[in-house]
């Protein structure tokens, strides 16, 4: 393959395919600052929230002084029994390592919610309740059946129905 | 972008053998069948979950697309060590490296995008910066990063040597990747499969399902590595014998001139050692 000098001394748009190298490359440049100033960005965020992305309930509680009125993120599990709705607010208690705490969120909880779930709330501690505008569901990395027999349940009615039997029962 | 015209300049490309032609092909439709089922399998056939109800379809698709974003990154910096390794070190992975790099980026957007329509349901949030979702992010950003560096200009050896060390440095977010849900507080579950017992928290059809979407997913960047590959070693080519032909060309001009010069009757040229007055 030619060298690059013999290809700029004897091509005749040398002088135009310089200026369009350095064009590229000031475009690199520009996309290479893009791009830095992204990893940058995300690594900022990834220092300040993702490395300590939520207190449980039992580490909130102990360091309640600590944290004062500011706003950070609580985990533990929704105590079963304890969820009240109201016109403005659901009310619950959270909790973790046998540590309780009683919320009250603002927000709207979402779809997955309910007792027994872990979930993660932003918001902060004001007189003895946590108060969330935020509730996040974490779900857990299990995936369970809901009608594990579903499918031999369908498929029985339908061979009964082939040997002519059709008084099968519908599946719970 | 290469059209028919460019290929149209390309030397015949060496003859592929039967069984790469038919075994490419069949790679392709098998990875099409396999993710066909398992959208079919997925959708239709089975089970909700006793927690998610119907929003558990979409892990018949995320944790696959997102294994394959892995398996890509790691197929570049596998290619990046065989070229900065001298015994193996040939242009073909440094064309390996970009080509899985490149499709490690379109599965990694597709990971973020399908997570993001996953975590709306379930958590209620489309995004939020805990370790897995920011380190999935800064994955992305440092392969665009990588990819954007091939296309500096500059001596291909050098080119390919950076590019080399880019790719291994873009890789150590892989393992932070994974790993983050385990090291740190996260609202992304732990992995399903890949536990540190490598025990499956899925059983049943869903299982079989899911393992099925990985094979399919798996065969699919097989297929697409391999055509990446091959436009990118045509373009290669394109460049070079654009390269050499223009060459070629200015040469054949340069001659002309100089026998036209040579041919040209001396009474139009002033004798040597006389002043024009």
């Amino acid at each position: 393959m030619p060298g690059n000098a013999d290809a700029a001394r004897l091509l005749p748009g040398a002088a135009a395919m310089s200026a369009h190298r350095r064009s590229m490359v000031r475009k690199l440049v520009v996309v290479g600052v893009v791009l830095a100033g992204a990893i940058g960005f995300l690594l900022f965020k990834g220092i300040g929230s993702a490395l300590n992305y939520y207190e449980t309930v039992s580490q909130a509680v102990a360091s309640r002084a600590q944290l004062g009125s500011s706003t950070f993120r609580l985990e533990g599990k929704v105590v079963p029994g304890t969820l009240h709705e109201t016109a403005s607010a659901v009310d619950f208690a959270l909790e973790s390592n046998g540590v309780k705490q009683d919320i009250v969120d603002h927000g709207s909880p979402p779809q997955l919610f309910r007792p027994g779930v872990h979930v993660v709330l932003v918001g902060h501690f004001q007189g003895l309740n946590f108060v969330s505008d935020r509730i996040m569901v974490k779900h857990s990395a299990n995936y369970i059946a809901e009608h594990p027999n579903r499918v031999a349940h369908q498929s029985a009615p339908s061979r009964s129905r082939a040997r002519g039997a059709g008084n099968h029962q519908p599946p719970a | 972008m290469i059209t028919s015209k460019h290929l149209d300049r390309l030397s015949p490309p060496k003859q592929r053998s039967k069984v790469e032609r038919y075994g490419v092909a069949l790679l392709g439709a098998l990875s099409l069948l396999g993710i066909a089922a398992t959208v079919w399998l997925g959708l239709w056939v089975t089970p909700p979950d006793v927690n998610m109800g119907q929003l558990v379809r979409l892990v018949y698709v995320h944790p696959p697309v997102a294994w394959v974003a892995y398996l890509a990154f790691g197929v570049a910096a596998a290619a990046s060590i065989a070229y900065l390794w001298k015994r193996t070190r040939s242009p073909f992975w440094d064309r390996v490296a970009g080509a899985s790099a490149e499709i490690g980026v379109v599965f990694c957007a597709l990971t973020l995008i399908s997570g993001s329509i996953w975590g709306r349901p379930t958590w209620g949030v489309w995004w939020t910066w805990d370790a897995r979702l920011t380190s999935t992010a800064l994955l992305f950003v440092l392969f665009l990063g990588y990819l954007a560096l091939r296309k500096v200009p500059g001596n291909p050896e050098a080119r390919y040597k950076r590019s080399a060390i880019a790719a291994l440095i873009a890789f150590l977010d892989v393992p932070v990747d994974h790993f983050s849900v385990l090291w740190w507080h996260t609202l992304h579950q732990p992995p399903t499969v890949l536990d540190a017992g490598l025990t499956p928290h899925i059983h049943g059809i869903m299982a079989w399902t899911l393992l099925l979407g990985f094979c399919s997913f798996t065969l699919g960047f097989a297929w697409l590595l391999v055509q990446r590959y091959r436009v990118e070693s045509m373009r290669q080519q394109l460049d070079e014998e654009s390269l050499t032909a223009s060459l070629a060309e200015r040469r054949a001009e340069a001659d002309a001139t100089a026998d036209a010069e040579a041919d040209a009757p001396t009474s139009t040229r002033p004798p040597v050692g006389t002043i024009a007055r």
